[in-house]
């Protein structure tokens, strides 16, 4: 007879593992869960930086696009320059975003416009509103001020330029030269001239559109203009115009506004507090000397200095030729508003 | 023949021992698990809570000096280190209406432990569980400005040109601290 032994089978090992394998699992998938929302999340943060950053990028570089002057009336006509028209408001922009202008709320002064700004970045995007107006300082601050990129080896005798204002040591520095040239252009020319020119208590060289001259000139004409300056130092001194060239051949001196349609070529000594102003250029030739306490705006052909010049920062000089004829300003942000 | 032999008290209690065992060990997994879900979700709440408190400041500091009527309202009407009030012209009616989301405050509260946003007389509460939130105001040239208890008076607010917020929180049942600073620009001023 053969004995059966019945093995037993069975236990709760195999359940007990089961079920603990199915609690870790979902802890596990809860704790998944929370990480993937929150990544998700911070791509969305990401994409939503992106975008505004993208946004307040596109209207700095609408800022800086735009030219200097004294109201925004041109820049609302559009790029036809004609009011009424389909393109009124329209604002050039970097790519990836876009630009219209109008007019704000209130009163037509200060002079200023309201900007919307639409910009798109990384699948995010971002709308915003801007007011701009004009700098209180007027001109840019920088003590020469040209309508085109510096001729390397302009400066062949001596230009000797001081940032500093006398009469307001705690003002801040200005600029040696302000160009519609990159910084990188203007820092390299200037270290090319080498010992010609010489350098005290400016700031880095600015990039600037062109000064615009014949605003200036229709402004001036309309004011009126007078042959005869005051001398130097004489604040707020006067205005003039020279049509065509001017061509300094015995010492001279004059202090407010100087415009000069042409070249204003100097073959002897010119003494000016104020602002000169040659559309045409400055060209200070050997033997002459320049000397200006305030601004010199040099329109085509720039500066050339075979003489000396010594140019100074004066604020009061600048200002007192503003009390005179109002002068150009840049444009600058005066608020924002995120809209989405 | 078969087996009928059952099962002994010796036999029980050793089954019974074994499960506890099992028991004890799965329970004690269950509890690690949960308390590691809860944590992490409650530290995911703390960075969401803290991220969006700072994100609201960022809005509000932004457009703080919105004036297009050029009306001359102040961007910063009240400055303290506990607490900021920004005002902004969003409808460009010449006026900052301070019911209205034109004039927002940021107050910090020690006591509540507590970041709040007012608009006007409502207060939305950012933040909870704060254990160190404080206002640091700059100027033109970054430098930050020294502000007293009772805060800045009018000429002093006009130069600040960039405010910062501090923010620490301590959720419950966390004890890492969850911290954000955020320095925004005003864009106001020219």
């Amino acid at each position: 007879m053969r004995r059966h032994r019945r093995s037993q089978h069975g236990g709760t090992a195999l359940p007990a593992a089961l079920v603990a394998l199915v609690v870790a699992a979902s802890f596990a998938a809860a704790l998944a869960d929370l990480a993937r929302t929150e990544v998700i999340l911070a791509r969305y943060r990401q994409v939503a930086a992106a975008a505004l950053a993208a946004a307040d990028a596109c209207l700095a570089a609408v800022v800086a696009a735009m030219p200097p002057g004294w109201d925004f009336d041109p820049l609302l006509a559009g790029p036809d320059g004609v009011t009424g028209t389909g393109d009124d408001g329209m604002l050039g922009a970097p790519a990836g975003c876009t630009a219209t202008a109008r007019r704000p709320p209130g009163a037509a002064t200060p002079a200023r416009v309201a900007v919307t700004v639409d910009a798109n970045a990384a699948g995010g995007r971002r709308r915003l509103d801007a007011i701009i107006g004009r700098t209180r300082p007027p001109g840019v601050p920088a003590i020469v001020w040209l309508g085109g990129s510096p001729t390397a080896g302009a400066v062949r005798g001596t230009l000797d330029v001081d940032g500093s204002d006398a009469a307001d040591p705690s003002a801040a520095p200005s600029a040696m030269v302000a160009a519609p040239s990159d910084p990188l252009t203007l820092d390299a020319w200037l270290a090319g001239e080498g010992a010609h020119v010489t350098t005290h208590s400016t700031s880095p060289p600015l990039t600037a559109p062109s000064p615009p001259f014949s605003g200036l000139l229709a402004r001036l004409t309309a004011a009126g203009e007078v042959t005869t300056l005051p001398p130097a130092g004489t604040l707020p001194g006067g205005l003039a115009r020279a049509h065509g060239d001017l061509v300094v051949d015995t010492p001279l001196s004059g202090a407010g506004l100087l415009f000069v349609d042409g070249v204003l070529d100097i073959r002897s000594s010119f003494d000016f507090t104020g602002v000169v102003v040659a559309v045409g250029g400055v060209r200070v030739q050997a033997g002459g000397s320049l000397t200006v306490a305030g601004a010199v705006w040099a329109g085509t052909g720039a500066l050339t200095i075979d003489g000396v010049a010594w140019l100074r920062a004066s604020r009061t000089a600048v200002e007192g030729v503003d009390g005179l004829l109002p002068l150009p300003r840049r444009p600058v942000l005066l608020g924002v508003k995120d809209l989405a | 023949m078969m087996n009928e032999r059952g099962i002994g008290i010796v036999e029980l209690l050793v089954g019974t021992l074994l499960a506890l065992l099992v028991l004890g060990a799965l329970t004690a997994a269950v509890a690690v698990g949960a308390r590691l879900v809860v944590a992490g979700g409650a530290r995911g709440e703390a960075e969401d809570t803290a991220q969006l408190a700072v994100e609201a400041f960022t809005f509000d500091g932004r457009r703080a000096g919105y004036d297009p009527s050029a009306a001359g309202i102040e961007a910063i009407v009240q400055a303290r280190p506990d607490g900021v009030t920004f005002g902004a012209d969003l409808d460009g009616d010449g006026v900052v209406d301070a019911t209205s989301e034109e004039q927002t405050a940021y107050a910090c509260s020690a006591a509540n432990q507590r970041l709040s946003r007012i608009i006007g007389r409502q207060s939305l509460p950012l933040a909870d569980g704060v254990t160190a939130c404080a206002l640091r105001f700059f100027d033109t040239t970054g430098t930050a400005m020294a502000v007293p208890a009772a805060g800045l008076g009018t000429a002093d607010r006009a130069r600040i040109r960039a405010v910062a917020l501090d923010l620490t929180l301590v959720p419950t049942a966390l004890h890492g601290a969850t911290a954000r600073t955020v320095l925004v620009a005003l864009r106001s001023g020219g």
